[in-house]
């Protein structure tokens, strides 16, 4: 059998085949039966929210920032209780990342506010003396694409059957409900709500100015995002 | 017509080889700039504020890795494939007009992929998935190239003459089918323009964006057991189909044990796709999937190094081969890089060393003994062996050679202590406690610890870059150098003082 | 019987099943030390050592394929 194989090109590479397809048969497949449920607790991404996720994957922050708590005592005390798996039910794509250059961002909306956000992103050493982060000043002038960000939100409550709209639980015993537009002006018009919010706490006048305008900076939307992440 | 003796054609080989070189350069300086960029954060401003977001490390960290691996790396196995894959079936690319067409329509493809990858990265459109950043159209594009280049390979076979296959071909055979698997479930995505809104509203935003069809912990596990395989088919399969061709004949030995060749291979096939859940250690992902992941791993040794010996086996008594000739230097080291990594990679595999490991730079380390050592030094060797029979002249500088050799090996000996010592304190000091059972560091005291090993681990870089310039160089003067007879040409490669 | 059950009997047999076939595969080779063709394995070495378009293959793929044949 086997020096056949080596003479037959085409059930040669079926063998090689099988082989190597037989892991992922076994460890993945099986595993998709069962669609990740999320936790308790955990609620989809707003609009704004998701924009900055995006901003967030623009910029490949997961180059250097996991979001994986791994169950450690060291870790649980400097991050925060360790990740489960349904806390990521709504990540398309997940963002573990593979290198801590920065420190864990899975809960860093738990111990960082608005205005620590914008003075770090602008001037990381200024706020973290001795940080290698470069500055992001970028993100004070572009505007956020919300668009893309509300054409995802239609894909995966379409596809995934996120639930937009719907009440989610909360671990508290209540409930919540997280919005999406149901057209693109009201899309932007609920992203530039929860913009004004954000801003309200920041200092950088351009930045107002520009929401006070109806346009939303990239920090907004990241900022947004890094507040979402408990 | 001529009666023309038939030949090898290399047309196809010799295009891949210039992109190998050109895109190895572009790969390994966005590397070093990278590396700089650690140790001195004033170099992301490097070209001015209003440059910065794409002078930034983030914005060029994809770009490094992606041109090394789909440039440098794919260049060369494909550059190779187009040489060897002749030869051990001897059988010409002239003899087909089809075969032709396909190959040259190969390089072309490719090289749209290439220009609109490098410019969709530097625009920040990316999908975050580590090796897999590409966003959905390149994605296609990259399937098609990848059907031609199979196409072409299968039709390449089809017309042997030699009947039974030989080692290196199963290797290329194995790297197709590998990479075919794994990108196209990798890259599964949904295109957000299919979305419709409730009055109605479809393509919305900006058409190239996907999201991924699976959600957290599976788009992990999916990842993983690609990047991690990804790295087998890339890095390691194609390689060793490289060095059981170029060492044997560069030195004129049989193969150690074929039949050694031939078992490593199933061997190889069946565990490398169980070790992917390493990368996935004390995360979210079923336990018995991280403690397969381990197990795998360990055991990964077995056939890696029954090719690596096979081939260290195959100079047996032949070692004077190894002082005289810089491109057999360049194979040894090469294996032997091959058997450090492949025994380094097991060991971070174990869950209590993962533990430290993980997230540290010490991970930075492995890939780079591996890509530098093992995957660069091989590509380089089967270049220069090439190069002579491409041009029919002779390597235009053996000391030139030799040069680069020490050099590039002092900088990759630089790279990997560096980060080993860089990832295994900062691995410690995350986990430190005090006598209170308090954090002994803030994570910013792990960062500026690390500053001198960055250093060094630039400048090992550096030497590294350096060197691969003086392999352009040398390569670009042996189109010019002496020429050879065929009869040169049968074993060592000839080459100029 | 869940898909984890499911999964662990398929990787145990599967497992078991290609050991069994890679110690075949040893025994295969190192017993008979030559394939059907009657070729000696370790003269596949030569596919890499004379590769040469004239080179005589290992073994052809028929007699008269011969490379000047092959020439229109």
């Amino acid at each position: 059998m086997f020096h056949w194989l080596e003479k037959h090109p085409f059930f040669f590479s079926v063998a090689v085949f099988l082989v190597i397809s037989f892991a992922g048969l076994v460890e993945i497949l099986p595993n998709f039966a069962q669609q990740s449920r999320p936790t308790i607790g955990t609620a989809p991404y707003s609009t704004l929210e998701l924009a900055g996720r995006h901003v967030y994957i623009k910029n490949s922050c997961n180059a250097c920032h996991s979001q994986l708590v791994r169950p450690f005592k060291s870790e649980t005390d400097r991050y925060g209780h360790y990740s489960l798996s349904g806390e990521y039910a709504y990540d398309r794509p997940f963002l573990w990342g593979s290198k801590r250059t920065g420190p864990d961002l899975m809960r860093v909306g738990n111990y960082r506010t608005t205005d620590w956000h914008e003075n770090h992103m602008k001037d990381p050493a200024s706020v973290v003396p001795g940080s290698i982060m470069p500055a992001y000043r970028w993100m004070y002038i572009n505007n956020t694409d919300i668009n893309t960000a509300f054409a995802e939100q239609l894909t995966i409550a379409q596809f995934f059957s996120v639930p937009y709209n719907k009440p989610v639980p909360m671990k508290d015993g209540s409930s919540i409900i997280v919005k999406m537009g149901g057209s693109v002006a009201e899309a932007n018009a609920l992203a530039l709500e929860e913009a004004k919010v954000i801003v309200a706490d920041m200092k950088d006048q351009d930045v107002k100015d520009a929401v006070a305008r109806g346009e939303i900076p990239e920090i907004v939307a990241i900022i947004a995002y890094m507040n979402s992440l408990k | 017509m001529e009666n023309h003796p038939l030949e090898y054609d290399y047309t196809v080989a010799k295009m891949f080889m210039l992109t190998t070189i050109i895109l190895g350069i572009v790969g390994m300086l966005i590397g070093v700039i990278l590396a700089f960029q650690l140790a001195y954060p004033g170099l992301n401003l490097m070209l001015g504020e209003g440059l910065a977001e794409y002078t930034n490390f983030s914005r060029l960290r994809p770009l490094h890795t992606d041109a090394v691996v789909f440039g440098f790396t794919l260049s060369g196995i494909f550059a190779t494939w187009y040489y060897i894959g002749q030869r051990v079936l001897k059988v010409s690319m002239a003899e087909s007009k089809l075969l032709m067409f396909l190959g040259k329509l190969h390089f072309w493809l490719y090289l749209v992929v290439i220009v609109a990858a490098v410019v969709s990265l530097f625009m920040g459109i990316t999908s975050s998935k580590e090796y897999a950043e590409f966003e959905w159209p390149i994605d296609i594009l990259v399937v098609v190239v990848w059907v031609i280049f199979g196409a072409g390979m299968f039709g390449l076979i089809g017309i042997r003459r030699e009947k039974s296959l030989y080692i290196s071909v199963w290797y290329y055979i194995a790297t197709f089918l590998g990479i075919a698997m794994l990108y196209l479930f990798n890259n599964m995505a949904i295109p957000t323009m299919f979305g419709v809104s409730d009055i109605g509203e479809s393509g919305v935003g900006v058409w190239y964006h996907s999201v991924s069809m699976y959600a957290g912990t599976n788009d992990a596990l999916v990842q993983w057991w690609y990047g991690h395989n990804a790295v087998a088919f890339g890095f390691t399969v194609p390689i060793v189909a490289m060095i059981y061709y170029f060492l044997p004949k560069e030195s004129g030995q049989a193969i150690y044990s074929y039949k050694l060749s031939l078992l490593s291979f199933w061997a190889l096939m069946f565990l490398y796709l169980w070790a992917g859940g390493h990368h996935l250690l004390y995360s979210t992902v079923p336990d018995w999937l991280q403690t397969m992941g381990s197990i795998f791993s360990v055991i990964l040794i077995l056939p890696s190094w029954g090719s690596a010996i096979n081939m260290l086996l195959t100079m047996k008594g032949e070692w004077q081969q190894v002082a005289a000739s810089p491109l057999i230097k360049f194979m040894v080291l090469s294996s032997t890089f091959y058997m450090f990594s492949t025994l380094e990679g097991p060991i971070q595999a174990i869950k209590s060393v993962n533990a430290i490991a993980h997230f540290t730079d010490w991970i930075v380390g492995h890939v780079h003994d591996g890509t530098l050592g093992w995957v660069g030094f091989m590509i380089m060797a089967a270049l220069y062996h090439m190069a002579p029979r491409l041009f029919k002249r002779e390597i235009y500088s053996k000391s030139l050679m030799t040069a680069q050799f020490w050099i590039q090996t002092v900088g990759v000996v630089l790279y990997f202590t560096s980060m080993w010592i860089a990832g295994i304190t900062q691995g410690m000091m995350w986990r430190a406690h005090d006598e209170f059972g308090n954090l002994a560091y803030s994570f910013i005291d792990t960062v500026t610890v690390l500053h001198p090993y960055y250093v060094i681990r630039s400048v090992g870089g550096l030497l590294y870059l350096i060197g691969f310039f003086m392999f352009a160089y040398n390569i670009y003067k042996t189109m010019s150098a002496r020429k050879v007879e065929e009869s040169e040409l049968q074993n060592a490669t000839p080459m100029g003082a | 019987m869940d898909i984890a059950q499911l999964q662990a009997y398929g990787y145990f047999t599967l497992t078991i099943g290609l050991v069994l076939i890679l110690y075949g595969y040893i025994y295969h080779l190192y017993s008979k030390k030559k394939d059907v063709d009657g070729v000696d394995y370790e003269s596949y070495s030569n596919m890499a050592l004379k590769d040469d378009i004239d080179d005589t293959p290992v073994a052809s793929m028929s007699e008269d394929k011969a490379p000047k044949s092959a020439k229109k």
